[in-house]
């Protein structure tokens, strides 16, 4: 699908595995409520749940389809499997004696009645502190702490592709770098040092939004696997979403979080999420990377960006370039959105001065040429194939530079019609990738020397009903097969059959 | 290898909402509210208009809201509250920290913190506009619905403008307009009262700038005879929808009007009708169903005017075959065809209407 | 009694296949089993060292990296 999908899908995936019953607890608070409704959900299904939200009976599925216009039928289906995996709605089964009828669930129905009138003693919204707010501690400096430390966590994967091992640099905290490492987004080396893997390019490649939401996630399921799973990953994940809801710049008291979420806030200090001033342990602030976490990707993009810009003198001293921007929005360096130039010349151009940003553009591309605000440089053969050798894949080449598409490749395309990027590098990048993978391999077991054709056919025709036949050549009596273990029990029954 | 031109193999969209500003221009005629007091209290009612602002703006961070109270004699902004009255808080939900005393009441932990602040102002500058009211103002049935839409207009343009203002700015903006718009936009009318026939040539300025912004214009009528609100969600393909039950102002809101422009595209609207197409002459803000028009301007007169000469260009007209049956074809005498200049006004029942921009 | 023999089946295009075939038959410790046209088996633990040969032949029938002069 689109790229703007990929974190949705992450969570999306998390969330799905997940059985009836915790989406029925997770649904008892309205910020959790809201923040599926917001994150999750495709535009049409925002629109049928909302239409429901108040209607006192349960409504025909057949009226859904006099809604909706003959030709997005398709949308209409998407948007209720939707509905569906995320508990959201329920559809009453087919029988012959009524027709089918659709409700929303009822905690996820009255948590998000609740979450637009107010009200209730739910708490779910993070409760305030009352303490006088530190007066350094404003929405610059939160975003500047945020900004550090998501970085450093960036550049401790970025630094650990291999020409750039660096020495001992000020990184982020070491659960986190064990993190990654369980996580698998980098790994220890033979040698001692640290590499990244596969997984850890797709990381970075994402866009900020994603990667907040991986990283979150992994962290989840490490504490699953140490703690007693179950209800703890589920409280955990309706504090995010509450913290989702906070409003940035103010203070909530932590003495009115549960024990579990106040263990929770270490690691989430660790992660740029919040901020607890030394001096003031009973209070935290969420910082942006925080409050938006359920916002869709793009909204930290350009669009932000021209609110907070236009809108609020203090941001901003310029407003018009795409490029770098002033101290305001979260300036990490995947937030950077919108900023690279593809030709259809394969030639590269990036509006940034973000070394971070510099680095993961050179681990594909042969950049050229720097200046204060920009890079230039090409996608050349070689530059892809080197990437091709640490491992990234041309599909995730794709991706980063879509997601970090300028602006005006963003308005060329929607005047045109056309694709963002231009059709001819795209295929290009998977062809030089093919270009590599001249064969293919599998490993296994060459079965041969049968006594007779019959046993060969016998034991061949059980490799295949097993699954494990890779190839076979009846003539010369041979086959491969992937695993060994099936074959080997059989033939040794057979033999004691003898 | 992939055929080369599978093309939604290769094809890389991004998929983004775009925001959408929703502008709520309210009916606020006080008559008209009281009359209606008994069924529908305008407090109600406002809560109700809140829930569905939260609606809309649960659909995405980026969501925008604007209300607009069209009083007796004038338009007022309820949110985003003047500059005069408070800071402005933009939607991402910032809130200056220092003057904690005196901005939005401090969070509620059951309550989202922007729907507060929104509730908060709404609440405000509706007190302050009933405060303001005057004894003369209950006099009228009618509102400044024109300067409303107008400023409903001018904030959406603007809205758009700073967000495609964030970006490089390489493209000719005049291009940009019909095709990528950073933001869509759409106006909600409460309407409560009649439609003001002076108030014609302003209304219909406004739809057909609207129309020509595809800014949709919607209608929640609940009492009173909005002639040209019709026209306007025909024109600019709104929907019109006439409360029979005003009581379920919720309902008729949270269903008929909670989609936006991009839902549009896949929803089928429910939509009035019948469109009243009467237009109110130019001369005297009558309202008519035949008239003279200009043949030159096309402005609606109720009656020759003096010296022959239209009132808005000034060409001097004469008076064709007046009340003379066309020779050409021979008809049945059905009804009675003024001709000025040979331009035909006919019937307006339905079918044929305003010209459309 | 039939044999099991382990190693790692690869497939790939003729031409490939025999600069595999090449490169084995210098010391014949790579290759296990030729199938047929298209497919060969070789010894597990042979398998990077002939990829890695494999690359360095390919890399010496491409066409010279054109630089071109202009930027």
């Amino acid at each position: 699908m689109s790229v703007s999908n990929m974190p949705a899908l992450q969570l999306r995936e998390y969330l799905e595995r997940l059985p009836g019953t915790t989406f029925r607890k997770l649904y008892q608070q309205p910020s959790t409520a809201f923040a599926i409704f917001r994150r999750m959900l495709p535009h049409l299904a925002k629109t049928f749940v909302m239409r429901m939200l108040f209607m006192p009976a349960p409504m025909l599925l057949a009226d859904l389809d006099i809604w909706v216009k003959p030709d997005a039928k398709k949308q209409k289906d998407q948007a209720l499997f939707i509905l569906q995996a995320l508990h959201i709605v329920h559809i009453s089964p087919p029988s012959r004696e009524k027709p089918q009828e659709m409700q929303l669930t009822t905690n996820f129905k009255n948590s998000m009645r609740r979450a637009l009138t107010g009200g209730g003693t739910h708490n779910s919204f993070g409760v305030p502190s009352t303490l006088v707010v530190p007066p350094e501690i404003d929405i610059p400096f939160l975003d500047r702490y945020a900004r550090k430390k998501w970085e450093d966590i960036l550049h401790f994967v970025v630094s650990s592709v291999g020409f750039k091992s660096a020495g001992e640099v000020s990184g982020p905290n070491k659960s986190v770098k064990e993190l990654l490492i369980a996580g698998r987004l980098v790994e220890r080396r033979p040698n001692g040092s640290i590499g990244i893997t596969q997984t850890g390019f797709t990381f970075l490649l994402q866009e900020a939004n994603a990667q907040v939401w991986t990283l979150l996630l992994l962290w989840l399921e490490a504490m699953e696997t140490n703690k007693m799973a179950g209800l703890e990953a589920v409280d955990m994940l309706s504090f995010l979403f509450v913290l989702a809801s906070m409003e940035l710049g103010r203070a909530y008291d932590t003495n009115a979080l549960t024990e579990q979420r106040r263990n929770m806030l270490p690691s989430l200090v660790d992660f740029g999420l919040i901020h607890v001033p030394h001096h003031k342990r009973s209070m935290f602030f969420p910082t942006r990377l925080a409050t938006t976490l359920t916002s869709s990707g793009n909204s930290l993009r350009s669009i932000s960006e021209g609110v907070a810009a236009a809108t609020s003198a203090a941001f901003n001293g310029t407003s018009n370039s795409g490029g770098p921007p002033g101290h305001g929005p979260l300036k990490s360096s995947t937030e950077l959105k919108g900023s690279v130039v593809v030709e259809t010349n394969y030639r590269l151009y990036a509006y940034t001065s973000s070394t971070l940003q510099i680095a993961v553009l050179a681990l594909f591309s042969k950049l050229n040429m720097r200046f204060p605000d920009m890079v230039a440089g090409r996608l050349t053969r070689a530059s892809i194939r080197q990437a091709i050798q640490f491992g990234i894949t041309a599909d995730q080449i794709i991706s980063y530079l879509a997601a970090h598409a300028h602006e005006q490749m963003h308005r060329t395309a929607a005047l045109t019609n056309k694709p963002v990027l231009p059709p001819t590098v795209v295929d290009q990048i998977r062809l030089w990738q093919l270009e590599n993978e001249r064969m293919k391999t599998t490993g296994g077991f060459l079965f041969k020397d049968f006594e007779d054709q019959k046993e060969y056919l016998a034991v061949a025709q059980f490799a295949e009903e097993v699954g494990v036949l890779v190839w076979r050549n009846d003539k010369t009596g041979m086959f491969f097969a992937s695993r060994h273990e099936q074959i080997r029990d059989l033939l040794r029954n057979r033999k004691k059959a003898e | 290898m992939d055929a080369v031109d599978v093309s939604d193999h290769y094809e890389v969209t991004t998929s983004e909402e775009t925001p959408s500003l929703l502008s709520i221009v309210l009916d606020t005629n006080p008559r008209a509210w009281a009359a209606l007091g008994n069924v529908l209290p305008l407090s109600k009612a406002i809560a109700n208009i809140l829930v569905f602002v939260n609606a809309h703006l649960a659909f995405s961070n980026s969501n925008q809201v604007a209300i607009i109270a069209a009083h007796v004699n004038r338009a007022v902004w309820l949110y985003p509250s003047p500059p005069t009255a408070k800071k402005p808080t933009d939607t991402s939900g910032d809130v200056q920290m220092q003057d904690a005393s005196t901005s939005a009441p401090p969070g509620s932990a059951n309550k989202f913190p922007q729907f507060a602040q929104i509730e908060a102002a709404v609440l405000a500058s509706v007190r302050k506009l009933t405060d303001e009211t005057t004894g003369e103002d209950l006099e009228t049935t009618t509102t400044q619905l024109s300067g409303a839409l107008t400023l409903a207009l001018c904030h959406i343009h603007k809205a758009s403008q700073q967000l495609s203002a964030a970006g490089t700015n390489l493209e000719d903006h005049t291009k940009s307009s019909a095709a990528t718009n950073p933001m869509k936009g759409r106006i909600l009318v409460i309407s409560v009262s009649d439609s003001e026939p002076a108030q014609y040539i302003p209304t219909m300025n406004a739809v057909f700038a609207a129309a020509h912004s595809q800014i949709a214009i919607d209608t929640l009528s609940l009492s009173g005879d909005s002639t040209f609100l019709q026209q306007a969600c025909f024109n600019t393909n709104g929907t019109f929808l006439a409360a029979s039950n005003p009581q379920g102002l919720l309902t008729y809101l949270m269903f008929g009007l909670i989609a936006d422009t991009e839902a549009r595209q896949s929803l089928i609207p429910a939509t009035h009708d019948k469109v009243d197409f009467r237009a109110a002459c130019f001369c005297h803000g009558k309202v008519v169903d035949t008239g003279f028009i200009c043949s030159i301007c096309l402005s609606i007169f109720c009656e020759v005017p003096e010296n022959t000469e239209c009132l808005t260009c000034g060409t001097k007209l004469a008076l064709g075959n007046y009340g003379a049956k066309p020779a050409v074809i021979p008809r049945k005498k059905k009804k009675k065809k003024k001709i000025v200049n040979g331009t035909v006004r006919e019937d307006t029942g339905s079918g044929a209407g305003t010209p459309r921009a | 009694m039939p044999r099991a023999i382990r190693g790692v089946l690869i497939e790939c295009d003729p031409s490939i296949k025999s600069i595999i075939v090449n490169i084995d038959s210098k010391n014949h410790d790579f290759i296990i089993e030729d199938l047929d046209e298209e497919r060969v088996v070789v010894k597990e633990n042979m398998v990077g060292e002939l990829k890695r040969r494999l690359e360095d032949r390919l890399k010496e029938n491409l066409p010279p990296v054109e630089e071109s002069g202009s930027e």
